[in-house]
């Protein structure tokens, strides 16, 4: 067989790598490599320009393989494997390495380290590409139809976006109605439309489309499959049946649009539950909507009106770090609301710092106007609240009169609380949808990729994802339908064959496997008389969790074998 | 040998090509399913969205790269990913998709609606005086050209010739000629080995047939020479945060952190936030939503290039509302950068260079002055104005603050009040990345919605 011949390029990455590795070192360490017909350094490797080289290096030089040594594959791995396709390369004789996050990044103390480290890495992808093989696609019918799980706001439109584009739908919701947490609320802030019209706005719209089934009362409690076919179990409770009837349904995606929960104050944060008039702002919300004439708590009427903000978010102690985005605006809209609708209103809003981004912008101007008075404390010193013999006081140390020490006897303690993740939800777990910090549910990629998740097939949209208002909710759930419909509508999905296999010779049968395997992916078979593991292609994800629990070694990863992984781990060493 | 071929294969595929842009061509006729105009990061999505569903998309941008704004970012909150890096395989992607026509240099006209699904346009192709096609990106006319003016695609920091490649990691990546700058001397023309440069390039007009239209126009940042009580333009060592973004970029122009004044490195930098936002005096009362994260974001970066400088914030409120914002704002509290609360009301100039801004100190309720060797204004974002007029026959609405209205702004948020054209990004009004993608994913479902929607169909138009 005649040698192999590999392209490698080391990039720059316009300083992020060069800065710490000497990427020219790096180059010359690699070139005398037999398999290495040119090595060569590049600004952005992944730039067009470098891009349109690679493939005419590629196509002029007759090479069997490229390597491309930059940043995390996860940026860049699909960007290298379509130009070895440009240039008629089998797009698995592509090899990344990865010296941006694994050497200059890491090591950016150690210039030298960084340099070797770099070249170690390189040749461990040289090492691994001189076994690298053309490989095919596996491809897949897709179902034209998509689960979105939660029908609020965000899954109602996402419900009706992808009804639009001829693809089934089933509107899961928990609760026996539509409409989420906007269905509890009045008044909406830029727009003359309250809460539950807009609700019932959409849902008239859900109802016209034959091809939504809205299973209410509904929850999903098995998964299986992958992307392009997914098997969900759903059951659906009824009235005089806990136990409900279980629907089996058939997707080729998934929309989570779940939620979120109004953080519940602890026990005495900011005196809560010490006297009645201390409340939430959901509960202030709920009267100013429902009231009229005077505004009325507990029989009695309400005049001083002090708003705490950022109760369960941006917490110096707490859990929740997080700013919560939408609670600044809701609040001076809905102190704005109550100050127009009832007579002798004096808002006192006891901020940290306001955050009325954009053109929210509009109605803080507005509640200044009107003569509300804001407040802000130091960020590590909140404003307090005392509750004795019946009053209510709250306390401040306050900026904008330079740190004078304020207080306010409130008729009324509104405590603004956050959003806060579902904690009543198990489809986290159940669709192996990772968390951030904020244990809300994370994206592939922060800036670029803000719908999809790490499970290919299952989007999110809404504030399962963070905090949002409304626009951007149902912006994120427009976005989420829009990638659940690509994948969905050729009705045929290409998949990656770097799954596992295994060596029926060697396989015993002794369920290691099955267990590690996180996919449901490994099931136990005869063969031949023997029973053994056998592989389901479509559902493996090729992540190698089943190869190292596997005592007689029957197991073997697709571009990742033992040979492969040990002459990586030789060139590492 | 094979690239003298090549050369030769090219050079005869030119000659019918400059005939026919010679004489008086009769205007072309060109179909698409979508015109999305603008290629910054909203339009880009949303064009590869369309494509990646199946549909034609013809991508507009009057800048000679696609890539918008983003492009020449240097890093990007609260992620700190290199700007370039992530945004090259995306303009990568959306230049190779094979479902994508992209023209740079362009411009969209007489959009006129005839029916559903039915619009007519106008697209004005400007002379770039160089065949993309051939040019190799050698930089050779660049080295040759006399003319030197200020490079717009690096804010002015530095120069650029007449004959140039806008910038590194532009796309198309090929030269183009400053007509209004160039001699004619021809020397370009001369030194280029693929012949692609071409004098005789006429602007070209083309009818336009689309189903669809998204507007992806972006937004434009307030010029701080408004507000002459900053000195910006005066005094020599007060950048906007924009050109501070080139200073840091792995592209950067000096290589590291430099005031123009002098070329001294600074030791101690403030950043005045809101100039031109949340001001009513300049007739913006609007918050830009990015300018809080994008200075927090330069901070960190110049604490990291700058290990011995003070940076300085002055700030009215932080808004760090978004994901992993406010854990990026503590950071930098938690790194060294200052963070002041106060309006400055005047800056002034030392005869070192050094500026004297004035301000009231909130926190501890009087004036003050402080003295900085180098000031970076955050300046805020406005609406790109006159998209209004692109439209023949219909009107499209504006919202009180110039930017694209949104007929039903919670619940539909990518609709304007023409039926059938949708709006993404900053052209609604400010937002950061992530909600600008979120955006252009909104347009791009309603637009597919729109497209699939048999015209007489009651229900395709709910």
């Amino acid at each position: 067989m005649k040698p192999k011949k590999i392209g490698v390029y080391i990039c720059h990455c316009g300083g992020n790598i060069s800065d710490y590795v000497d990427v020219e070192k790096v180059r010359q360490s690699v070139e005398g490599e037999d398999v290495v017909f040119i090595a060569k350094t590049t600004m952005f490797a992944c730039s067009d320009a470098n891009q349109r080289d690679m493939v005419e290096d590629i196509k002029q030089n007759e090479l069997d393989g490229v390597i491309v040594a930059s940043c995390s594959p996860k940026l860049h791995l699909l960007t290298f494997r379509n130009v070895s396709v440009r240039a008629d390369l089998n797009k698995y004789t592509y090899v990344h390495a990865n010296i941006r996050e694994q050497a200059s990044w890491a090591h950016s103390d150690n210039k030298a380290a960084a340099t070797e480290k770099a070249i170690h890495l390189v040749k461990a992808a040289i090492a691994k590409s001189r076994y690298a093989q053309a490989l095919e696609t596996n491809k897949i019918k897709t179902t034209k139809a998509v689960a979105v799980v939660g029908a609020g706001v965000a899954g109602m439109k996402a419900a009706i976006t992808l009804a639009q584009k001829d693809t089934h739908v089933f509107l899961i919701e928990k609760m026996p109605a539509v409409g989420g947490h906007v269905a509890e609320w009045g008044s909406l802030f830029s727009t003359n439309e309250t809460g539950s019209e807009m609700v019932n706005r959409l849902y008239n719209e859900v109802k016209q489309y034959d091809n939504i089934s809205v299973m209410t009362n509904s929850e999903v409690i098995e998964n299986k499959g992958s992307v392009g076919n997914i098997m969900l179990k759903v059951r659906t409770k009824t009235e005089n049946d806990n136990e409900g009837h279980i629907a089996e349904i058939n997707v080729g995606s998934v929309l989570m649009a779940t939620g979120f929960d109004h953080y519940t104050p602890e026990e005495g944060e900011f005196g809560y539950h010490s006297s009645d008039k201390i409340i939430t702002l959901p509960e202030f919300k709920r009267m100013v909507d429902t009231q009229n004439g005077k505004l009325v708590h507990n029989g009695k009427e309400v005049k001083n009106i002090a708003y705490i903000y950022c109760v369960g978010s941006r917490q110096t102690e707490g859990e929740n770090t997080y700013c919560s985005r939408n609670c600044c605006t809701s609040t001076i809209h809905a102190a704005v609301t109550a100050k127009n609708k009832f007579a002798g209103i004096h808002n006192f809003h006891f901020t940290r710092g306001l955050r009325t981004y954009g053109k929210q912008e509009i109605i803080y101007a507005e509640s200044l106007r009107q003569g509300d008075i804001y407040l802000q404390s130091y960020e590590e010193d909140p404003a307090t609240v005392i509750a004795e013999n019946n009053k209510v006081i709250v306390k401040i140390n306050d900026i904008l009169t330079s740190g004078k020490e304020l207080e306010v006897e409130a008729d009324l303690v509104v405590l603004v609380t956050g959003m806060v993740p579902r904690t009543d939800s198990n489809m986290g777990p159940l669709f192996k949808i990772p968390k951030g910090r904020d244990k809300f549910f994370t994206e592939v990629h922060m800036k670029l990729r803000p719908v999809e998740t790490v499970i290919d097939g299952i989007t999110i949209a809404g504030t399962c994802q963070g905090p949002k208002n409304i626009a951007e909710s149902v912006n994120s759930a427009l976005s989420a339908a829009t990638k659940s419909y690509t994948i969905l509508n050729k009705g045929e999905l290409e998949t990656d064959p770097l799954v596992a296999t295994i060596d029926p010779e060697k396989c015993t049968w002794c369920g290691a496997c099955e267990e590690a395997c996180p996919f449901d992916a490994i099931i136990k078979t005869d063969k031949n008389g023997k029973t053994i593991a056998e592989i389901n292609n479509t559902v493996c994800k090729g992540c190698g969790m089943c190869a190292p629990v596997c005592d007689p070694d029957a197991v073997n990863l697709i571009a990742c074998s033992s040979k492969e992984i040990m002459s990586m781990i030789d060139a590492l060493v | 040998m094979n690239k003298e071929i090549i050369i030769q294969e090219d050079v005869t595929q030119n000659v019918p090509l400059q005939g026919d842009l010679g004489g008086k061509t009769p205007i072309k006729n060109i179909t698409y399913d979508a015109l999305v105009v603008g290629a910054g990061i909203a339009g880009g999505e949303t064009a590869l969205n369309l494509a990646n569903t199946g549909y034609k998309v013809l991508l507009v941008d009057k800048e000679l790269s696609v890539g918008g704004k983003m492009i020449m970012l240097s890093k990007v909150f609260p992620t700190l990913d290199c700007a370039a890096c992530i945004t090259t395989p995306k303009v990568s992607e959306i230049s190779r998709h094979p479902n994508i026509t992209i023209f740079t240099g362009s411009e969209v006209s007489n959009i006129k609606k005839i029916n559903d699904n039915e619009f007519t346009a106008k697209v004005t192709k400007h002379p770039r005086y160089v065949h993309i096609e051939d040019c190799t990106a050698c930089q050779l006319c660049e080295k040759a050209c006399p003319v030197n003016v200020r490079d717009q695609y690096q804010f002015g920091l530095i120069g650029r010739k007449a004959a140039f490649i806008p910038f590194s990691i532009c796309s198309p990546k090929a030269a183009a000629i400053d007509i209004d700058n160039c001699t004619l001397c021809g020397a370009c023309e001369k030194a280029c080995p693929t012949n692609c440069i071409d004098f005789t390039m006429e602007t070209e007009e083309m009818n336009l047939h689309v189903k669809t239209v998204v507007l992806a126009t972006g937004f434009k940042l307030f010029d701080p020479e408004n507000m002459p009580r900053y000195g910006y333009g005066k005094f020599k060592n007060i950048l906007t945060a924009q050109q501070m973004e080139r200073e840091l970029a792995p592209t950067r122009p000096y290589n590291t952190i430099l005031r123009p004044g002098d070329g001294k490195v600074p030791d101690k930098i403030a950043y005045v936030l809101c100039v031109g936002s949340r001001d009513a005096s300049v007739g913006n009362p609007l918050c830009s939503q990015i300018c809080c994260m994008y200075s927090i974001k330069q901070a960190q970066l110049l604490m990291g290039a700058l290990p011995m400088a003070d940076v300085t914030i002055y700030y009215i409120n932080i808004r760090s509302f978004g994901k992993g914002f406010e854990e990026f704002y503590q950071q930098a509290k938690g790194m060294g950068v200052n963070f002041v609360k106060g309006k400055i009301g005047k800056i002034s100039e030392k005869e070192n260079g050094n500026l004297i801004l004035r301000y009231e100190d909130i926190n501890e309720g009087r004036l003050q002055e402080a003295e900085h060797d180098m000031v970076i204004l955050s300046t805020g974002v406005l609406p790109n104005t006159g998209i209004e007029k692109f439209f023949d026959n219909q009107t499209l609405a504006l919202d009180p603050f110039n930017f694209v209205g949104q007929s039903d702004a919670l619940i539909s948020p990518a609709k304007t009040s023409i039926d059938g054209v949708f709006v993404a990004g900053t052209a609604i009004g400010p937002m950061d990345i992530p909600d600008t993608i979120l955006s252009a994913g909104a347009a791009s479902s309603e637009a597919i919605s729109y497209l699939l929607a048999p015209p007489t169909s009651p229900k395709g138009r709910l």
